[in-house]
């Protein structure tokens, strides 16, 4: 690894109240801990999931500690970083109050170009195109990773319910028979401390993933790519260009697009038997810069690094009171930007229903879900990654004569171009397998819960903001939405009434009936039915992770929220 | 996008013929992922022949003679790279 870099900020270690309290640094007597004490929630790990897992605790008010090894965000090793973010993953962002620096600092391209060969073989504008949005956010941002990581954990830092503790390795874990005790070494000494439960979110090569005994699928790739971030004197169009065969690159594939500060992402696919130690070399590095750009380049490096990927997914994302997140629980190649944002969404899945636990609205079973939901993600991600991997480096002869008469078609007609795979952008998932999918709530209710499992959008409203800032200022609440107040009124009063676990709004609506609020579209925007796919005499039913808990008659709302868990009861106010 | 196939075909019924060069597919991927698959472990003279059978039997699902006419001359025509205004030449950013 070579180049300038970056400056990062390095956050301090302090002593922690379990050391404190034994009343000497040095950890005598091995490791003391504080007698007793429980916290709800130890996150393991301050990578993108780990972060954003103690963002969402921090904006709901959850108390948690987190267990970070090193005391910086931002690259450590060889290895490659997330430059693009999806809609999805803005959104989430946005509700947990970092979208605005984000986009402020980040980049949107609207002009891609693929290439192969000395020619395009199809360009696209994304500006000019029909979005089928309905989003606050946009389709996606480029931004270096650290910089969410950063301004995760400065909004970390503005709430007192989250613990960031730095250089602290996590060196053992036991399981109690309720809840779970970890070893943690400091600079102070090590100390042991227990949880009600605790996210691993602690990266592909998780030692918490070992110690459990926890399986993981791996399939290794054996493409080999080199990234070198530069920043070049002369600032470039905002294109995204793609080259499926770059004659610079031996015919290999090349990525160039940019990212914030004015750093292009430049990746190149490698020869799978290339020395990764040799074509990260800053001399060699420049031969290809100039062999891409011309004689009289001029850039600077600003990091370098070789990488290859594996894709892996482990068989449970739950073993107990330990939750998997992120790259420890799943891994895939990079294309189509599935690993930070599917690590990010994999937090806005758990955080919500560990609440929902804690407050005694749900049970084990919603637990259940995060594992069931997220590995569906994870295995389509996998999925549609290998096939993208596949593309881009044919096994043999024949697949490469496919692939070239799909480009050589591409060129000509728009049909080719569907076939031409460098990336499928991340999208929100659809879950179908879990508990509160369609088809097994369809099973309990007895009536069809039409769309459950499907996300939604963070539709802007008029005076809510949007529905991530609804979600946000009713803590964990399902939002239930019916298309008019009609079909609100043939909901259960008492169970508006009672029903602490549910905010009740009507949609468009001049009026609401008691206990209902109105929820209306922004000016300008299309209506929510429309927006929300709500169905005519149905109540739609959000999760407070955007998808849908489905569109119910309403005569079946409660039971709907019964498959939540027990909840409250009536006249119990937690 | 324009559609590239128009002047193309000689014969007359040919030239009448119209084909979907839109996007067609229910699942580009999935098919894409689906005819690599059916190569696995073949040679190059058996992957030649799996091909061959695969493009007779959708030719069979095609059956309109119009249509296949002018589909092995789009074949024809699309080793070739379409002339472009100004071809955009493969250097970018500096300069640009």
């Amino acid at each position: 690894m070579s180049g300038t870099g970056y400056v990062l900020p390095t956050f301090e270690f302090r002593v922690p109240p379990e050391l404190a309290t034994a009343g000497s640094a040095d950890g005598q007597d091995g490791a003391p801990d504080i007698a007793g004490r429980v916290y709800p929630l130890i996150i393991v790990g301050g990578g993108l999931a780990g972060l954003a897992a103690a963002c969402d605790c921090a904006v709901r008010g959850i108390p948690a500690v987190v267990l970070d090894e090193d005391d910086t965000i931002g690259v450590r090793g060889a290895s490659s970083r997330g430059i693009c973010y999806a809609q999805r993953t803005l959104e989430i962002l946005s509700r947990l109050g970092v979208f605005q620096r984000v986009k402020d600092k980040g980049i949107q391209w609207f002009v891609g170009r693929t290439l192969a060969g000395e020619d395009e073989v199809y360009s696209f504008d994304l500006a000019t195109q029909a979005t089928h949005s309905y989003s606050s956010q946009p389709a996606f941002i480029n931004i270096q990773q650290f910089y969410i990581e950063w301004y995760l954990v400065d909004r970390i830092l503005e709430s007192d319910t989250v613990d960031l503790r730095w250089k602290s390795r996590v060196t053992g874990i036991r399981l109690l028979d309720e809840g779970v005790e970890l070893s943690v070494q400091t600079p102070a000494g090590e100390y042991r401390i227990k949880g009600r439960h605790v996210i691993d979110a602690s990266g592909v090569a998780s030692p918490l993933r070992k110690m459990l005994g926890q399986n993981t699928r791996a399939e290794v790739g054996v493409d080999r790519w080199c990234i070198s971030d530069v920043r070049f004197r002369q600032r470039p169009k905002t294109e995204r260009w793609t080259w499926i065969e770059a004659p610079f690159n031996q015919n290999r594939a090349v990525w160039q697009h940019l990212m914030g500060d004015d750093v292009w992402r430049l990746d190149y696919q490698m020869d799978p038997d290339c020395d990764p130690e040799a074509v990260s070399r800053p001399e060699v590095v420049a031969e290809r810069l100039r062999e891409q750009f011309g004689e009289d380049v001029d850039y600077e490096l600003v990091w370098v690094g070789p990488y290859s990927y594996r894709s892996h997914v482990m068989e449970r994302f739950r073993a107990g009171p330990v939750f998997f997140v992120g790259d420890c629980a799943h891994g895939m190649s990079p294309f189509g930007a599935r690993g930070g944002n599917s690590g990010i969404q994999d937090a806005d899945n758990l955080i919500w229903k560990l609440q929902w636990v804690q407050r005694g609205w749900g049970d084990e079973s919603l637990l259940d879900t995060y594992d069931s939901e997220r590995r569906e993600g994870a295995e389509h991600n996998v999925l549609v990654t290998n096939r993208t991997a596949r593309f881009l480096s044919p096994r043999t002869p024949v697949e490469r004569m496919i692939r070239k008469a799909a480009i050589d078609l591409a060129r000509h007609h728009p049909f080719g171009r569907t076939l031409i795979n460098t990336g499928r952008m991340s999208m929100a998932s659809v879950y179908t397998r879990s508990d509160l999918a369609q088809a097994a709530l369809t099973r309990r209710l007895g009536v069809d819960a039409i769309g459950a499992g499907t996300p939604l959008q963070n539709v802007p409203l008029a005076e809510h903001g949007d529905l991530e800032q609804v979600i946000r200022s009713k803590a964990g609440c399902l939002l239930v939405v019916a298309p008019d107040a009609a079909t609100a009124e043939r909901v259960d009063a008492r169970l508006v009434r009672d029903e602490a676990r549910a905010a009740w709004f009507v949609a468009d609506s001049q009026a609401a009936p008691a206990g209902w609020a109105v929820l209306a579209a922004a000016s300008g925007a299309r209506p929510l039915a429309e927006a929300l796919g709500l169905v005519t005499g149905r109540v739609l039913v959000i999760r407070p992770d955007l998808h849908s808990a489905g569109c119910v008659p309403p005569q079946s709302v409660g039971a709907l929220l019964a498959c939540f868990g027990p909840g409250p009861g009536p006249g119990k106010n937690p | 996008m324009t559609r590239q196939d128009e002047g193309q075909g000689g014969a007359a019924p040919a030239a009448q013929a119209s084909v979907n060069l839109e996007p067609n597919l229910q699942d580009p991927d999935r098919f894409y992922e689906q005819l690599l698959a059916a190569h696995d472990g073949l040679s190059t003279e058996q992957s030649f022949e799996l091909n061959a059978r695969l493009l007779l039997l959708l030719a069979n699902q095609v059956g309109d003679s119009g249509v296949l006419s002018r589909c092995i001359a789009l074949a024809q025509t699309a080793a070739t790279p379409p002339a472009r205004e100004s071809a955009s030449s493969a250097q970018a950013p500096t300069g640009s």
